[in-house]
């Protein structure tokens, strides 16, 4: 017993102990090391099959170069926009908890509540916009367009659901971004098996939806309601170190996710029509492409705009400047979500708000400090950024000039408040509220900077406060700070009179800059005022200004000397450059003011503003208070400006500088004058019609203005764009009258007179023929001097003086006598050098030790490029080149700063920018809600077009029905979602695309539907509805676009029937197919066929009856048979195209959009029922028994035939006479008996004989058995015999063979 | 009336276009429809030559749905516009640097035809391409060869070799790889009208072509010009032009401009000489069409024998995409 209990060892065979063991077995034997393997067996590493070996060869590269991407241009900007993270999953799978533990990891803030985009810095080099995406499909489509990385958020207690396919469909089709896997809720699991297997499941699924590897990331348990620090911190780091491919139709265009909305409509407007149209402003980051103003944009869920005005503004959360260090610090781990209320900056160019501190992030929040204080300290040192200033988020500055009652104030303050406080649904009824008091309290409205753009808007009375502020504030200071450059001016203008027929545009013009400089200068004060209006108090405002002027008089009168003080004043511009940025138009549109102002004296100008305001305002209740405020300032102004010219006076340059002031303005005006002469000029050139004598001068001058470059471009684009702003924004505004250049006008006037024609005639060529002229283009030729760089005998040097050195540096030796055969330019100049500073023999040195690192380098190079050109593909190339592309997309305008940079190439992505848009429907404005993303998509140019646009489309294999044609369907497409009707088509072998009634089950089939121009490849998806929730999957098909085109090619088949009414041979009369003669001298040479398939020609119109035509056939015809011809009929699409503005319903059912009804729909709503075709109905097939008439064949034929197929047709026989009639036999009982006897004794003997039978043959059988076994024993015995016969015979041979061998070698040895 | 003409053949490119003219023809609408292509045939009209509308269609016709092939008849050559000679030897290489090539772009004179009557005859095909390819075309290197033709219809043959022998001793000082072409049309393919004149090209080593043309004066209008003062004239406005300089031809820089602008989204440069009245007028243009500015840079070159100044023109393309081209 004990014995069995006992294991047995047993040998390991596997594991890591065997393989140590084998190793050492192997070790022993000496031939251990896996490289001795092939050592020691050479054979059994060499080519076993050259095929194969080509083959796994072959397969390699094929999977390579599968690997490789089609290169594009790498046109992400250098400080690339916040990563959108898009986080989504079915509902109650813990989104916003994951997005909040994220924010805390990130910003150690803590966010109450998720509205809208948050963006954060996550790392030195990137920020992230997480946003997270409800259940409604239509903010799953708009955000899977957007998305750089998704988050898609799994109950891993439930499985996946159905949003998380619905999502990644909708994903693959809008280009796929990078998908991570969360799963949460695994804490519900009880079993740590269970737990494993669902994670291996869901893995497995995941990763075929996505690719086999994608990250898949889990969340287990909850502690205090948020997932453990430990996950969310390795999920953060997976996030902030993910790379993107780039998408092409998010790179291709334009795009903003909007973080906050404005309203800017002038309350008035609103006032007199609550419904009116909208005028609202965005903010977001610009993603994607360069955005243009004036561009064309679609907000997905609420329709196409114009973009009415852009601006760029400070990043709000911005990088990091300095990279050094390996962290960020606490400062600069900002947050930014506007609508969510957090990171307090809430400013721009016309707006301001004070964050009071929804959020406890900000304990700094000083309600004490008034923003005065601010100011003050801020005069005192400017030195501080605003970027600091943003940090510190105690301010936010008010950038519009507007003085600021105090309500206005207080009502700002409470704005932004309440929007963060109030959650979503009583926000939302607050709002409404808000709005419709409107009415009552013109004056409390709703947030400020509604009103400000209603002040600019007004355009007068905003800009005529400012010249009330404007005009003293010149005075101060800018009349004594063009002097300088007024003398320059001067000097200028001396230079150009002796020329004085010529236009002096440029320079004039250039002076024109200089001077609003200058006037950019003096906005110094201005700011100081904007910063003002923050004040909540006027007085306190007047307060700073005195003692800013008392200040800046006693400056004046220390400074004797103007230098000093124009110094002094530059000090100041700097400082106001260290200012916040004030936006641009604004600048120019003060730079106007004052230059405007300048003609009148300072009085008079505001003087007529006030009267100007006043008529404006007049009826505005405002307009009283706001006046009083105007005329207050305006009268402060006064007495200072008048102390100020005292002032003045005393110092003795006074009077000049004014009279240098007036210089400058009729500069002004001589340059407008200049201006036109030289547009005149420009347009008789274009025209090429010169006044005879003008012809020489002008010619001269047309080169002239072409010499120095910024008067080219203001040559060509006028007096750059900025005029173009001031039209734009003070359309209809009295103070662009002087700028406005109106250059479109003017251009169209020359256009109009001009020929038009590119070639350019030379007015007065120069002399070929004299030898200076020739000499000027010598070199252009080959034969001409070749620039040092290029010549070949340069080159040639070059080369071997690299040879030569290259020798030195390999003996290490340094020739010094070698250094004057180098014979380089620069090596002699040394070489002079080297003469003058023998004394310093070490830098000589250090020059030397340069030039061999130089040419090390050099060397290095070459070597590079020859030994890289070896393996080289066209890949390789491919990629090189696109590399330098966009290196030079990078540093082409690197250096220009913003302004220029926007007007050359447009708002680079990764700007901050503020969008303005008008005639928005208000429904947006009135039922705003955060959680609903808001997207502004750019579009290409001409795809705010539309036409009809062709696609293949497939149903989805999920989508349980399948796609009729004609009933309207949504698509999302490019960026837009709208609802259209699809006409679905399949493409016959001859090309015709022929109408479906519905979309194939499982086939790919054409669609073609009237709506927004798409480029090709573009992918879409449709949807039967974006209401409700079905259990089912809502995604009805997907597919492409392949086709646009202004004419549609669908047809449909249209079968004409008719009859014959007259038969001849092969020919036969048609009628009932046509109504006239004409329609069938259309259908000439048709083919047409009868229904039993006889086939046959149209050919002539008969004149009889109406539309009867004459036809031939390969057969005749029957009178019963139906004549039909083929024909297609070209279908037309219906031109519905209706966007999908989910953004525009109330709050609460914004995923309850429905559009046009499918028929089927109605149907079912209003209980109708389709009457059907009685002949379209399918019923049992009742086929009657057909009898056919006896063959008849001619009696010839019949002759003719062959006995075999003669008819047999006997002659039927007649009766049979009756003389032939054969009697009955009746028999006697006694003859029955007998035969009775006779038949039973047959039958008795019948079966003896078949007995007897049987047995015979059963015998026979036995016997046959029997005989075969004797047989074959026979046949056994006789082999036995024959057997033995053999082998005796055999023997018998071979011994006689042996014999007779035996005895010729012995008779041979005999022999 | 040339341009009802003109107007008449953007309607025959384009498919779906709204053309409507008011009675007293003062104004036009146009509803641009879909650029379609395709094989057509335009008769030109006469007072102007084909140039003005093949300048027109080789700006279209990369863009077009279907590979154009048309057929244009009338003025070949005259005075006011850019022959055909011109832009088959100047436009057709400037299309191949922005990727526009292929065996089918090309333009053939099958009939020369002069003012007053014409009756020429080219035809005219382009490849259609999806997108351009952006150009750094900042060199022109040094003029390698100078090639031209001189043509004469329904005048004696010997016009064109006057006018050649006078054209070579200018430019013979200058370059001696000069070959003019004499092509002197007879019978049908003579047009209608008698003329001659001749045109002038300077190709560089990097493969900048720039082009003067010269044309006599049409039958019974001005005096009769000699061949030889126009063989030297035209000489002089290849120098001209040359002295000018640029890596496009005066007379193309506008197609130049317009192809950089229609461009994928990547930086273009491109070194032109002095811009012309006719392409600041276009650059404005192109600022109102698609909100695109160059950047404008005066190059003075460093040497002085190197011809007038240049100008560098720099943009960044709108990304625009033929998108009426079918894909599979």
């Amino acid at each position: 017993m004990e014995e069995k209990e006992k294991k047995k060892h047993r040998v390991k065979h596997s594991g890591p102990k065997a393989e140590k063991k084998r190793k050492r077995y192997l070790n022993e034997l000496g031939i251990g090391d896996e490289e001795n393997v092939r050592k020691r067996n050479p054979k059994a590493f060499t080519v076993q099959s050259a095929v194969r070996m080509a083959r796994t060869f072959h397969r390699t590269q094929d999977l390579k170069t599968k690997k490789h991407h089609i290169p594009v241009v790498d046109r992400t900007p250098l400080e690339p926009p916040p990563v959108v993270v898009v986080v989504v999953g079915p509902p109650k799978v813990g989104k916003s908890t994951v997005i909040k533990c994220l924010i805390k990891n990130f910003t150690r803030q803590k966010l109450v509540e998720i509205r809208g985009p948050v963006t954060i810095v996550s790392g030195k080099k990137r920020r992230l916009t997480i946003i997270e995406c409800g259940c409604d499909i239509n903010t799953m489509i708009d955000l899977a367009k957007v998305a750089d990385l998704v988050l898609m958020l799994i109950d891993a207690s439930f499985g996946f659901e159905m949003e998380t396919f619905e999502f990644l469909n909708i994903c693959q089709v809008h280009g796929f971004p990078k998908i991570m896997g969360v799963l949460t809720h695994l804490d519900t699991f009880k079993n740590n098996k269970q737990l494993k297997k669902t994670k291996k499941k869901l893995k497995h699924r995941f990763w075929t939806e996505v690719y086999p590897g994608a990250k898949l990331f889990y969340l287990s348990g909850m502690v205090h309601g948020e997932y453990q620090k430990q996950e969310i911190h390795n999920l953060g780091r997976f996030i902030s170190v993910m790379k993107f491919r780039p998408l092409t139709w998010q790179t291709s265009h334009p795009y903003v996710l909007a973080d906050r909305m404005e309203e800017l409509t002038n309350p008035e407007d609103v006032r007199i029509n609550p419904k009116c149209d909208r005028k609202i402003s965005l903010y977001g980051y610009l993603r994607g492409a360069h955005l243009k103003n004036k561009s064309q944009i679609h907000m997905p869920g609420v329709g196409d705009f114009t973009v009415s005005d852009v601006s760029f503004l400070p990043d709000p959360c911005a990088l990091p400047e300095q990279q050094k260090k390996r962290s960020l610090n606490e400062k600069e781990k900002l947050v930014y979500a506007p609508l969510s209320g957090v990171g307090g900056i809430v400013y721009d160019k016309d707006a301001v708000y004070i964050d009071l501190g929804g959020s406890h992030a900000h304990e700094k929040e000083e309600e004490e400090v008034r923003p005065n204080h601010e100011l003050v300290q801020s005069l005192i040192s400017t030195h501080s950024a605003i970027d600091v200033k943003m940090a510190s988020s105690k301010v936010s500055l008010f950038m519009d000039s507007r003085p600021l009652g105090s309500e206005d104030v207080g009502q700002e303050f409470v704005m932004p408040k309440e929007e963060r406080q109030i959650d979503l649904k009583t926000g939302r009824v607050r709002r409404k509220a808000l709005f419709e008091e409107e009415e009552k309290e013109n004056d409390d409205v709703v947030s400020d900077d509604e009103e400000e753009a209603a002040a600019s808007e007004d355009g007068s009375d905003g800009d005529d406060e400012d010249d009330a502020e404007e005009e003293s504030d010149r005075e101060l200071l800018g009349e004594k700070v063009p002097v300088g450059r007024a003398k320059r001016l001067k000097t200028e203008l001396v230079k150009e009179e002796p020329v004085n027929e010529l236009p002096a545009f440029a320079d004039s013009d250039d002076d024109l800059e200089m001077s609003s400089e200058g006037e950019e200068g003096k906005t110094a004060p201005e700011e100081n005022e904007m910063e003002e209006d923050d004040d909540e108090e006027e007085e306190e405002e007047d307060e700073q200004r005195t003692y800013e002027n008392e200040s800046s008089d006693s400056e004046l009168e220390a400074a004797s000397k103007r230098v000093a003080e124009s110094k002094q004043y530059e000090i100041n511009s700097e400082d106001t450059e260290m200012r916040p940025r004030i936006s641009d138009h604004r600048l120019k549109r003060k730079a106007v003011l004052a230059t405007d102002s300048g003609n009148c004296t300072a009085e008079e100008a505001s003087e007529s503003d006030v009267e100007n305001f006043s008529l404006n305002e007049g009826d505005d209740e405002e307009g009283s208070h706001d006046e009083l405020e105007v005329e207050e300032s305006s009268r402060k102004g006064f007495p200072r400006t008048q102390a100020k010219k005292a002032d003045g006076i005393s110092q003795a340059k006074l009077k000049a500088i004014e009279d240098e002031d007036d210089d400058v303005e009729n500069l002004l005006k001589e340059e407008e004058e200049y201006e036109e002469k030289i547009d005149f000029s420009a347009d008789t050139t274009g025209a090429l019609k010169w006044k005879e004598d003008l012809t020489q001068k002008a010619a001269q001058a047309f080169l002239r203005q072409q010499r120095s470059t910024p008067n080219l471009r203001k040559l060509v684009y006028g007096t750059a764009a900025e005029d173009e702003d001031h039209e734009s924004e003070d359309a209809g505004d009295e103070l662009g009258g002087l700028f406005r250049v109106s250059r479109p006008d003017k251009a169209s006037k020359q256009k109009a007179n001009a020929l038009d024609c590119s070639k350019f005639l030379i007015e007065k060529p120069q002399d070929w023929n004299l030898e200076e002229v020739m000499s000027s283009i010598r070199d252009c030729f080959v034969t001409g001097k070749w620039e040092d760089d290029k010549d070949a005998a340069k080159l040639l040097e070059e080369d071997e003086e690299l040879y030569g050195d290259f020798e030195d540096l390999e003996t290490g030796v340094v020739h010094k006598g070698k250094r004057a055969a180098e014979g380089d330019e620069s090596g002699s100049e040394e070489e002079e050098e080297e003469d003058g500073k023998m004394s310093k023999p070490e830098p000589e040195e250090e020059e030397k030790k340069q030039e061999r690192l130089d040419k090390k380098r050099k060397l290095k190079e070459m070597f590079d490029a020859e030994y890289d050109e070896g393996d080289a593909t066209y890949f390789d190339d491919l990629k090189e080149e696109m590399h330098k592309q966009a290196q030079l997309n990078r540093a082409e305008f690197e250096d220009q700063d913003d302004e220029t940079r926007v007007q050359y190439e447009g708002f680079r992505p990764g700007m901050y920018v503020r969008i303005e848009i008008e005639n928005v429907p208000c429904e947006f404005v009135l039922n705003f809600d955060p959680h609903y993303p808001i997207i502004l998509g750019g579009l290409g140019n001409s795809e705010g077009n539309v036409g009809y646009v062709q696609l293949r489309l497939k149903k989805h294999r999920w989508y349980k029905k399948i796609l009729k044609t004609r009933d309207p369907l949504i698509l999302s497409l490019g960026w837009r979602r709208f609802q259209t009707i699809p006409m679905f088509y399949i493409e016959d072998h001859n090309g015709r695309h022929r109408l479906l009634k519905y979309t194939p089950q499982h086939m790919h089939c054409g669609a073609t539907f009237w709506g927004p121009i798409t480029p090709q490849g573009t992918g879409f998806l449709a949807v039967q509805s974006v209401s409700g929730t079905t259990p089912d999957f809502r995604i009805a098909a997907t597919g492409v676009v392949l086709d646009l085109d202004k004419s549609i090619t669908i047809v449909k088949k249209l079968k004409l029937t008719g009859f014959p009414f007259k038969i001849f041979k092969n020919t036969c009369f048609i009628k009932g197919m046509f109504n006239s003669q004409l329609e069938v001298a259309k259908f000439e040479g048709a083919a047409i066929r009868t229904v039993s398939g006889i086939r046959g020609q149209i050919k002539k119109a008969l004149r009889a009856p109406v539309g009867a035509f004459r036809a031939t056939f390969e057969d005749k015809l029957l009178m019963s048979d139906i004549v039909f011809v083929r024909t297609w009929y070209p279908v037309s699409i219906p031109t519905f195209y209706n966007p999908v503005t989910s953004l525009l319903k109330p709050a609460g059912e914004k995923d309850s959009w429905s559009g046009m009804k499918t028929t089927g729909q109605l149907r079912h709503e209003r209980g109708i029922k389709l009457k059907q075709n009685k002949d379209s109905l399918y019923k049992p097939i009742v086929r009657e028994k057909r009898h056919f008439n006896k063959l008849h064949i001619p009696k010839a034929l019949q002759k003719a035939l062959p006995f075999k197929n003669k008819p047999k047709n006997l002659e039927k026989k007649g009766k049979t006479p009756k003389d032939q009639w054969r009697p009955a036999v009746i028999r006697e009982p006694h003859e029955k008996k007998i035969s009775a006897l006779l038949s039973a004794l047959s039958t008795v003997n019948n079966y003896k004989i078949r007995k007897a039978k049987v047995k015979h043959r059963e015998q026979l059988k036995e016997y046959l058995k029997v005989k075969q076994k004797e047989d074959e024993q026979k046949f056994k015995r006789q082999k036995e015999a024959k057997k033995k016969i053999y082998r005796i015979l055999g023997q018998r041979e071979k011994k006689r063979q042996m014999s007779s061998l035996k005895g010729s070698s012995k008779g041979e040895k005999s022999m | 009336d040339f341009e009802a003409s003109f107007i008449r053949l953007i309607d025959k490119v384009t498919n779906g276009s709204r053309i409507e003219i008011n009675q007293t023809g003062t104004s036009l609408y146009y509803q641009p429809g879909l650029l379609y292509g395709g094989s057509l045939e335009h008769e030109c009209s006469p007072s102007r030559s084909i140039g003005y509308y093949l300048e027109g269609l080789l700006c279209l016709a990369p863009f077009m749905k279907h590979p154009l092939k048309i057929v244009l008849r009338g003025v070949t050559n005259d005075q006011v516009d850019p022959s055909v000679d011109v832009l088959k030897a100047t436009a057709l290489p400037l299309l191949k640097k922005f990727g526009i090539d292929g065996e089918s772009l090309e333009i053939k004179i099958n009939r020369r035809g002069m003012p007053p009557n014409g009756g020429g005859e080219i035809v005219f095909s382009c490849p259609v391409r999806k997108v351009l390819q952006p150009i750094q075309f900042t060199d022109p290197g040094k003029i390698k060869r100078i090639r031209g033709t001189a043509y004469s219809v329904r005048v004696s043959p010997q016009m064109a070799n006057r006018m050649v022998e006078s054209a070579r001793s200018i430019l013979n000082k200058f370059l001696p790889d000069i070959y003019i072409y004499t092509d002197h049309m007879k019978g049908a393919s003579s047009g209608k009208s008698p003329g001659f004149g001749m045109c002038l090209t300077a190709e560089t080593i990097n493969g900048t072509i720039l082009s003067a043309e010269l044309a006599s004066n049409p039958q019974g209008q001005g005096a009769a010009v000699l061949p030889e003062e126009l063989g030297q004239n035209c000489a002089k406005l290849l120098l001209e032009e040359v002295y000018r300089g640029g890596c496009v031809d005066s007379t193309n820089q506008s197609l130049a401009l317009l192809l950089m602008t229609l461009g994928q989204r990547d930086v273009s440069k491109v070194l032109l000489g002095p811009l012309s009245p006719y392409t600041i007028e276009f650059l404005r243009h192109l600022r109102s069409f698609f909100q695109i500015m160059f950047k404008i840079e005066t190059k003075t070159p460093e040497e002085e024998h190197m011809g007038g100044e240049k100008v560098l023109m720099t943009c960044v393309g709108v990304g625009f995409s033929n998108l009426s081209k079918t894909i599979r």
